[in-house]
This record gives C-alpha cells, structure tokens and sequence, in this order.
C-alpha cells in the first residue's frame, strides 16, 4: 500500500473521483440517501490523499515532484504524465477541498441526484487532471472533459434561464480552446512531443522556419491563441460575458466549483503555460495584460455594484477578484529574470494565493447564496432586508465571508490582494493605483450586498419564515471560514511551498 | 490459382460463399422466423475473420498477378467492414420485422456488399477496384429499396443507382485514360510507369513516353468516381435524399462502409499509383476536403430530421477523412505514412461512432418511418438514461471532444494536416468542428433538458450494439494508444 | 490517303451519327435499332485493327444478345413511345449543350497543350506473330481466364447480384 501511495498517488487522487462515479451508476436510483452518502465519503478520499501529498511534498527540491510517466499516445510522443510543483499544489488541495463541500451543500438537491453526484465526481477528475498534466495533450484533454459535465449541471439542475446559459458556457469556452488546440498540436509537431517540461525548455528557444511562418511569428500566434483560451476561462475583461449568465443560471454547488475551480483553470493556464512557454512574448505584451486586468477589476466592480440579484453580484465579483490575479501575472511576466525580479515574485506569490483564497471567498459567498435563496425562493436583493434578526447565524456568517471577500485585513483575501498589489506598484504603478480605485468599487458592492439582504430595514413579508442556515450547510462552509481565517492571519505555510517554486521560476 | 492467390482470396471467398449457401438455406427458413437467417448470417464475418489469420503476420502477399494486395491496410479496414457488418446483422434482427420488411435476402445482399468491400480494401488494379466498386454498390442499391414499396425507400433506391452508375462512368473512364497513358491498370505498374516516364507493356527496344497530360485527366476522373461514393462536395447532393429515404438499418452500413471503401479505394490508388503527381492533385484535393467540411457542416445546423442530419455529418467527416489525403500525397514517406494511418484509425471511429448513432436512431425510430424528427428525442433521457447517455457519448464523439475516438481521431488527423503543410486545412476544420458542435449538441440538449416523450425500443441484440459501440468510442478515447499504433503500422506495408 | 483512312472516316461519322439518332429518336425501338447500328460499327473498327474476334464478339453479344433483350424488354412494357419531354426544367437543355462545348473545349485545349507523348500512337508490337495473336479466340480466352480470371469471377458474382435485386425488388409478397 505504502509503495502504491510513493509511485501513484497523483493517478489515485486524479481518479479515484472517477472511480466513485462508476460506482454510483451501479446504485439504484431512488437509493438517493445512499448515494449521496457515498459520494460524499468517495469525495473525502482525495482530500485526505492531497492532505498527505501536502506532507510529503518538499518545497526546496526543484521542479516536479510525484512524477509519473507512462506512454499514453506513443505515435506522436504524447504521454500520461503528472506531477505537481508549489504552483499545482494549493490548487490540488483547493479541488480536493472544494468537491466534498460542493457535495455536501447538494444534499438537499432531490432531482435526478444520481447523475448530479456522477457529474460532480467526473467535474473534479476534469480539474484535477488540468492541474497535475505534465503533457499538453493531457493538459488539454482534461480542460476539455471539465466543460461537459459543468454543461450538464447547468443545463439540468440550472435555474429558468439554463439553456441559455449553458449552450453560452460551452460555445464560449469551446471556441477559445480551438486555438489552443492548434497551438498544441504546432508545439506537439515542431518539438516532438508535448511534455510541458521540455516545451519550457525549448519552445523558448525555437528557431527557423515552420509552416511558412519564422519561430518568432509562429510563438505570437500561437502566444495569442493560448491567451485567449486562458483568459477566456478566468475570465478577463472583454471575454467575460458568459461568466454572470453561467454563475447565475449554475445549481448552488456548480456556481461554487465554478468560481472555486474552473476559473483558475484559465489563471493556472496563464501559470503553468503561457508565462514558461513564452518569456518573450508575455514579457512584450505585459502592459496589455495589465491593462485587460485592471479593466477587469474595474468593470467587474463597477457592474457588480449595479446588480440586484444577489448571484450575479458575486459572479461579476469573482471578474473583479481574478483581474488581481491577472495583474499579478502580468507583472511578474514583465520583470522575469529582470533586476525587478524581486517585486515579480511577490506579485505571483500574491496572484497564486490570491487564486487560492477566492476559491475559498466565492465558494462561500456561493453557498451563502445558494442558502437564502433556498429558503426566500428569490435572489433579488429588493426583496430582502434586514434579514439579520430572522438568521442571525446565517447572517454572522456572511458578514465574515464578505469581510474576506473584501479582503479585511486579517482574512484570506487581504493578504494576497495586497501582495499582488504590492508587487506590481514598481511594474505597473498607473495600472496599479487604477485598480486600488477598483479597489474601493469592490468594498463598495459587497456591503451593498450586505446591507440590501441583512441590514437595513426588515422587510415584513419574510416574518416568521425560517431561514437560518441548517447545521448541515454550517458544515459545509465552517472549512471555508476557518481556511480563510487561518490564512489571513498565518499565511506562510502556504505561501513558502508557493514561493520556492516561484522564486526559482522568476530567476530565468 | 496458386495457393498464395487462394490465401489472399480466402476472406472474400469465405463471405461470399457463405452467402451463397445463405441464399440457399433461406429457402427452408419459413416467412416468421428469418432471424434464423440472420442470425446463420453471423458466421460469415466471423468466418472471414478466422480467414484472416492465414495471412502472414507483419508482411505482405500479393495474389493474382498483382491484382490484390494482403497486407496491414487491408487487415485493418477487413477487420473495420467485419466487425460493422457484424453490428448491422444485429440491428437488422430487431429493426426489419418493426419495418415489416424482413426478408432474407437482406442479409444475403448484406455479405455481398462486404464482400465488395474487403476486395476493395485489397484490390490493387484498377479493374479490380472497379469492380470490387460495383460489388460494393449494387447490392446498396438493392437494399436502399428495401422498403418498397414505401415510396421515399423506391426514389432512394432510384437516386442513389442513377447517380452511383453516373459516377461508375466516371470512374470507368478515368481508368482508360490511365491505361492508355501508362499501358498497364496495375496499381503499382502506373507507379512505375509515372516514375520512368515510360508506357509500361511496350518493348524496350520502343520506349513511349508517358502522356502525363493523360495520366492527370485519368485521375482527375478517377477521383471524380470515387468522390460520388464518399460523398465528398461537389458530389454530394444525392447524399441526404438517399440517405432519408432508405432503410434505417441500410443507410447506417451506407454511411459506414459505403465510405469507408470509399475511402480504401481513394488512399490505395492515390498514395501508390498517383503520388508522382502529387503536386498536381494534392491542393486541389485540399480544397475538396475544405469545401466538404464547410458544406456538410453549414447545412447540418438546418436539418430537423435525424437521418438528413447525419447524412450531411456524414459528407462533412468526409471532408475531414479528405483532409489525409493531400498530406498522404506528402513526398516524406513519414508523413504521408502517418496521414494514411491517421486516416484509417478516423474510419475506425467514425465507424464506431456512426453505427452507434444509428443504433440509437432505430430504437427511437417508430413503424413507417415514424419518429424521425430530432423533436422525437425530447425527454429521452428521463425514460431510457442509459440510451440517451450513449446517443450523447456518440454526438460528442463526432463534434470531436475528448475523451472519446472522435477527439483523438481529429487530432491525429490534424497533425497530420499540419505536419505536411496544410495548416490552414487544420484551421478550417477545426472551425467547422465548431460548427458541428452546435447541431451535435442540440441533439444531447433535446435529450436531456426538454421535456418531451420521447419512446425507444429495448431489445437485447439493439442494447448489445449500442452498449458495444459506446463502450468502444469511450475506450478508444481514453487508450487510443494501442489501436493508433494497429493503425499506423497497418500502413508501412501498403503496397509501394 | 489510304482506303482504310476512308473508311474509317466513313464508319466514323456513321457510328457519331447513329449515337445522335439513339439520343433523339422519340421511339425506343428505334433508339434500340440506332444502337444496333452503332455497335455494328464498332465492330468494324475491331475489324480494322486485325482484331476479328472481337469484332464477332462484339456483334454477337452487343448487337445481338444485349439488342435482343433491351428490345424483348421494351416491347414487354409497351414503352415504345416515348412521353412528352417534360419541362420541369427548361433551363437544362441549353445549360447541357453549353457544358457539352466548354467541355470539348477544355479537353482540346488540355491536350493541344500538353507536353509530349500526349496524342501519341499506341505502342507497336514487337513481332508480327504478337500482332497476328492479338485478339485471337486464344489471346482472349488466355487474358480473361487466367490473368484476369479474378475480375471475371467478381463479374459473375455481380450478375448473380442483379438477378437477386430483381427478384427482391419486383416480386409480390403475399401480405401485400
């Protein structure tokens, strides 16, 4: 077992979710406590799998660590390779966690639970296979299969407006990942095979000419390609307009693996992808990612304030708090392996924490949402107030969510909004005092989500309705709140396995 | 005939013997219970299956003089015609007597048509390849009027012989102007005589020039002929009229083998006897293949029949099939190994996938032609999930999304578009990959979200075939490794 | 000019002429008979190339056997008479005949322009007595049963072919 668990831990944790959706469909379907049971403990193995990955890992030792390697697709020289560095990790763990919470928080979905628990489980092999590809082709396949069943959970289980929705979702995302698809397959010919590791090494490098175009040209369109596809997933401002319609029309828990998980697909496709595979171009057109980052920021505040329902106020939230992300990367592309190489680095630092800590943020806010609204049967923030009294557990919790949504000092969200901010002041300073106006937009909106719903004045018709939070939902976002706190206070143990891995990475 | 010819020969000879004794037994069997016949039918496939075996491992023979080839190519689409015959038998068993029109000809007719393709798969002369063409064809056009005398089933018949013996005029015209310009209709004897520039068959002592001009024509036709069979745009037009009239069960083989030896006529005779003229046909098939792409697809996104839809998916995966062509005319062995490879494993899942769609369309399709339109797969997924399920898996399988065969399929396919140079093919398909994407999904969203009341047969040998080919198309998505490396050797020892 | 370039100019334009009078006559029996007359032509142009086996083959088999039968076969159906043209498309006639001239065009220009070889004579035989066996009864019968005797036999199979899609495409099922 011990061996199993040095050799193969990262196939196990890829796809024992897989293995638990194979097993459901052997579960009767009107079996519906049963298999949420099972689904729920099946989920709870890979956390527990990531957690000792967490232990094992050591964040000093340089590049992959876990890896495994087998022939997969040998004709072109593509194999199923995995491995996990202090990038990919946190965003294991982030999965990990996530999926059995999302899980939980679904209990009270009573329609079709079967497919739902089966489409969740294969939804976090589809992620977790994103983060521990070390092959473009796997990388690809993953990001791919992830699109499918979140299709199905819009589609089914989304409220009234989910056709809509969902063809949006996967119309979008699907054009975008055409170019990446091209590039792959551009990579996968001129190198030979698609392992990430080497196309780090030696894409960079490519010289001559191919298909007509020279190296240079080819690398530009296929650097525009893979930054479409990815910034389409985080999303960045102007390619965002699916997000608020997907989020709003998603089930509770699909909005919560949304903005937990898949937006940072497109931010890990930025990390793990475009900064490595091309130095030269993402260093050339930084100041443009900076500038679509603080549009971000600063839309996605602007329209989040101007929303009245609840959802879509914390969907368009989540473009302004991935746009910090994005501004983290932008900056660290433009000083990599440069004399600034040190404010790079805080500013990657803060933007993988970042992405860490909004999956914990929106995830909750998510939650929170996905509660009142089961219980009001409406996200309109017209139709509440002063709801504080009627649930005042409910509303303790959220005000503590918002607070780290904000990024109150103290909490999650301030530790790395500041550190992306921190270190992109010297690389962008216009850009970056800019965004710290978003800055002020973003406290703006959330405590008008605050005040419209639990403060303010009580709006009568919700007397003597019960809308506490049920112990249940408490339990599925206490890990939420206890992460968010331990990390505003104490966030090294996270932030030193990141660091290593980006502090040498920013060296050249 | 030697014992190599008897060899090379075996699996033709075992199918179409059988169905000779077939055609014979059937006399006994009484009008209720020609599922006997059916099910007897079975052991032709297998048994030229078992035939198979005898050829050498690895190599190549040649038999008759050269006029049929035994080699991987031909073991690879062998086994591909089998195995989709095999499939159809079973869906013929519940889809016939539900139509009312089961006979025991049909499966007669069925070997015969498989026997017409294994030869085309093998034949490597262009009489051969003719005729193999004919034997491939007439029993089709047989079959598409199965139906009679229900009216669309006799103009589908009448249509697809009109315009399949038009196109056999092409084709037969194409191959004397090869003869007449390379003095031989050997596959590999116009190689030579392409490459010496010499008539082939004439003295030394009085060496003619080749008259290119006239090679080039006699290609131009040839690919003309064989472009009606694959449903490849501009020759494409009698595909959706046929393809809706005819049988369920008919159209599907159609779809598959049809143009699967299609496609093995259009690789062998294009990659071994034409490649000196590669420069010359390879842009203009390019073109053919971006034409059919985009035709298929656009005019898929307006059909609210399932047949008629994938009959124009089925002209727009030709284009993509196409697309393997011009870079199989590549002048690098390599590439234009792995494009012919890429090819055959895109038939294999194609094929899988298609008969899959089929298999679903005739549980869902009622008597007489009856529920039929893509409205009638509304709500299928609450009353059979495990249907509806598989009808998805195949739908994403021929947009093209992993992890199934059609993902792996198109990228292989790509790559290799790309690698000999067409990377604006690539493009295009990878286009219009999207634009298939949204009628392939409508499909899985009527299924899945609408309300409706959707019905579907269960039958055992109709669950078998749909459980098989979905299994197959999830499997192959997931390990393509193995059946790609099949694939990819199966070329090295086409005939050169 | 020899007399056999006369003839063949000769036969030429009454084997030409015979093809245009099957395309237009309006009665199919006379369709049948101008088809008659132009495979008789062909036959003479076998005659010509010292090919007499073939020439027989050709008047015994196409201007017999394959005549007899199309002419039993429209005598059966009482389809002599051909209907009115119809006129569910008047814009194909002229569009055909347009077509048919670019075509012819095409074709000569593609080959009064191509290179060497192109219009070229067929090769010569070697020896006299290669000339003599070409299509003798024996040449023939050597070629069709032993080099091609595989085509021949997919030929039978094709017959066979036909004659089930006859049967299963005419006869009458008794529940109907």
């Amino acid at each position: 077992m011990d061996s199993i668990l040095q050799t193969n831990l990262l196939s196990l944790i890829l796809f024992l979710p897989t293995a638990g959706a194979v097993l459901l469909l052997f579960f009767p379907r009107d079996q519906v406590g049963a298999i949420r049971w099972t689904a729920f403990l099946i989920s709870l193995v890979p956390l527990g799998l990531s957690i000792y990955l967490w232990t094992q890992f050591d964040p000093a030792q340089p590049g992959y660590q876990f890896v495994e390697s087998a022939p997969w697709f040998s004709v072109i020289g593509s194999n199923y390779s995995l491995g996990v560095d202090g990038i990919s990790l946190p965003m294991v763990l982030l999965t990990t966690l996530l999926t059995p919470l999302a899980v939980l928080f679904s209990f009270s979905v009573s329609d079709k639970v079967k497919a739902y628990m089966i489409l969740f489980l294969l939804l976090e092999t589809g992620s977790l296979g994103v983060f521990l590809a070390l092959d473009l082709l796997i990388f690809f396949v993953f990001y791919e299969v992830g699109l499918i069943p979140m299709y199905f959970l819009i589609n089914i289980w989304g409220s009234a407006n989910r056709q809509y929705a969902s063809l949006k979702f996967i119309l979008y995302t699907m054009t975008a990942s055409l170019g990446l698809l091209l590039s792959t397959q551009i990579i996968g010919l001129t190198l030979g095979n698609f392992s990430i590791p080497n196309a780090a090494e030696f894409w960079p490098k490519l010289t001559g000419s191919f298909f007509g175009l020279t190296a240079e040209g080819l690398r530009v369109a296929a650097f525009w390609a893979f930054v479409v596809a990815f910034a389409l997933k985080v999303p960045v401002w102007p390619l965002h307009t699916w997000l608020p319609d997907a989020h709003t029309e998603a089930p509770t828990a699909g909005s919560v693996i949304l903005a937990g998980v898949l937006l940072k697909l497109g931010a890990y496709g930025f990390l793990r992808l475009v900064l490595p595979l091309y130095p030269v171009e993402s260093a050339q057109f930084a100041p443009w990612l900076a500038f679509f980052a603080l549009m971000a920021i600063v839309a996605g505040a602007y329209a989040s304030f101007g929303q009245t329902d609840f959802k879509r106020l914390v969907a368009y939230s989540s473009i302004n708090h991935m746009g910090f992300v994005v501004l983290g990367v932008a900056a660290a592309a433009a000083t990599r392996a440069t004399a600034n190489a040190a404010d790079g680095i805080i500013a990657l630092n803060g933007a993988v924490l970042q992405m860490f800590t909004h999956g914990l943020s929106s995830a909750g806010m998510f939650l929170l949402v996905g509660v009142i609204y089961d219980r009001t049967h409406t996200r309109n923030l017209e139709e509440f107030g002063g709801l504080f009294p009627l649930a005042p557990v409910f509303g303790g919790i959220l005000l503590f969510t918002s607070m780290g949504s904000l990024g109150l000092p103290g909490l999650a969200g301030f530790v790395s909004e500041f550190m992306v901010v921190r270190g992109a002041w010297p690389v962008f300073t216009v850009f970056t005092a800019l965004a710290m106006l978003g800055l002020l937009m973003t406290g703006a909106y959330i405590l008008k989500g605050i005040y419209k719903s639990i403060y303010g004045p009580l709006n009568q018709k919700w007397v003597g309705h019960h809308l506490e939070i049920s112990t249940r939902e408490v339990i599925a976002i206490a890990p939420l709140l206890v992460l968010m706190l331990v990390i505003g206070v104490w966030p090294a143990w996270l932030v030193g396995v990141i660091n290593e891995t980006i502090t040498r990475f920013m060296a050249g | 005939m030697t014992q190599t010819d008897f060899i090379v020969l075996l699996p033709v000879l075992v199918l179409a013997g059988w169905a000779l004794v077939l055609l014979l037994v059937d006399l006994f069997v009484p009008a209720g219970r020609k599922a006997l016949t059916g099910w007897l039918a079975l052991v032709g496939p297998a048994g030229a299956v078992l035939a198979l075996t005898l050829w050498p491992n690895g190599g190549a023979l040649t038999g008759f003089g050269g006029m049929l080839a035994a080699d991987g190519f031909a073991v690879f689409l062998h086994l591909l015609f089998l195995g989709s015959a095999a499939l159809i038998i079973l869906l013929a068993l519940t889809y016939l007597p539900r139509a009312g029109i089961e006979r025991g000809e049909f499966y007669v007719l069925l070997l015969l048509t498989v026997s017409g393709m294994l030869l085309m798969a093998q034949a490597a002369d262009l009489i051969v390849v003719f005729l193999a063409l004919e034997l491939l064809s007439i029993p089709l056009y047989i079959l598409a009027g199965f139906a009679r005398p229900r009216l669309s089933s006799e103009e589908s018949a009448m249509k697809y012989f009109l315009l399949g013996a038009f196109a056999s005029g092409f084709f037969v015209y194409g191959v004397a102007l090869t003869y007449g310009a390379a003095g031989s209709t050997n596959l590999n004897a116009i190689v030579t005589a392409a490459q010496t520039g010499l008539v082939q068959g004439a003295a030394a002592a009085q060496a003619l020039p080749v008259a290119r001009s006239l090679l080039v024509a006699g290609a131009a036709l040839i690919l003309v002929g064989l472009g009606f069979k694959v449903a490849a745009v501009p020759f494409h037009m009698w595909t959706p009229d046929v393809y809706e009239g005819a049988p369920s069960v008919v159209t599907a083989f159609m779809s598959v083998g049809a143009k699967a030896g299609g496609f093995a006529a259009l690789l062998r005779v294009f990659v071994t006897a034409f490649p000196g003229l590669a420069p010359q046909w390879a842009s203009l098939l390019a073109i053919l293949a971006a034409l059919t792409m985009i035709v298929g697809n656009f005019a898929a996104l307006r059909q609210g029949n399932i047949k008629r839809l994938l009959a124009y998916s089925s002209i727009a995966h030709a284009g993509y099939i196409l697309m393997a062509l011009p870079a199989a005319g590549s002048s690098f062995a390599a590439q234009s190994d792995y494009a012919v490879g890429s090819a055959l494993f895109y038939l294999l899942a194609y094929a899988l996938t298609t008969l899959g769609a089929w298999a679903v369309v005739m549980a869902v399709e009622r008597q007489e032609g009856d529920g039929l339109a893509l409205t009638d797969y509304a709500g299928l997924a609450a009353r059979r999930p495990g249907l509806a399920l598989a009808m998805a898996l195949f739908m994403f399988s021929l947009t093209g999304l992993p992890p199934t065969a059609g993902f792996i399929a198109k990228f292989s396919l790509f790559r290799a578009a790309i690698d000999a140079g067409y990377l604006w093919l690539a493009i295009v398909g990878v286009l219009t990959s999207l634009v298939s994407a949204y009628y392939y999904l409508r499909v899985v969203v009527l299924m899945f979200m609408r309300p409706g009341a959707a019905q579907a047969l269960a039958r055992p040998t109709l669950d078998l075939a749909v459980g098989v080919t979905a299994l197959a198309t999830l499997l192959i998505g997931l390990l393509p490794g193995p059946l790609l490396d099949l694939a990819q050797r199966s070329v090295l020892t086409l005939t050169r | 000019m020899t007399i056999e370039l006369v003839l063949f100019f000769l036969l030429a334009v009454v084997a030409i002429g015979a093809a245009v009078g099957m395309l237009l006559s309006k009665n199919a029996v006379h369709s049948a008979l101008f088809l008659v007359l132009n495979f008789a032509t062909v036959a003479f142009f076998f005659l010509f190339l010292g090919a007499p086996f073939i020439a027989m083959v050709q008047v015994t088999v196409y201007a017999g056997a394959i005549m007899v039968l199309f002419l039993f076969v429209i005598m059966l159906l009482g389809a002599e008479q051909l209907r009115q043209p119809s006129t569910v498309l008047p814009w194909q006639p002229p569009l055909t005949v347009f077509l048919a001239v670019v075509f012819v065009g095409a074709a000569w220009l593609y080959f009064a322009n191509a290179g060497p070889g192109s219009l070229a004579a067929p090769p010569p035989f070697a020896t006299a007595e290669a000339a003599g066996a070409f299509g003798s009864p024996q040449a023939v019968g050597q070629t069709l049963f032993q080099t091609y005797v595989l085509p021949f036999e997919i030929t039978s199979f094709l017959l066979l072919i036909g004659m089930i899609g006859a049967v299963v495409l005419t006869r009458d099922d008794k529940k109907r």
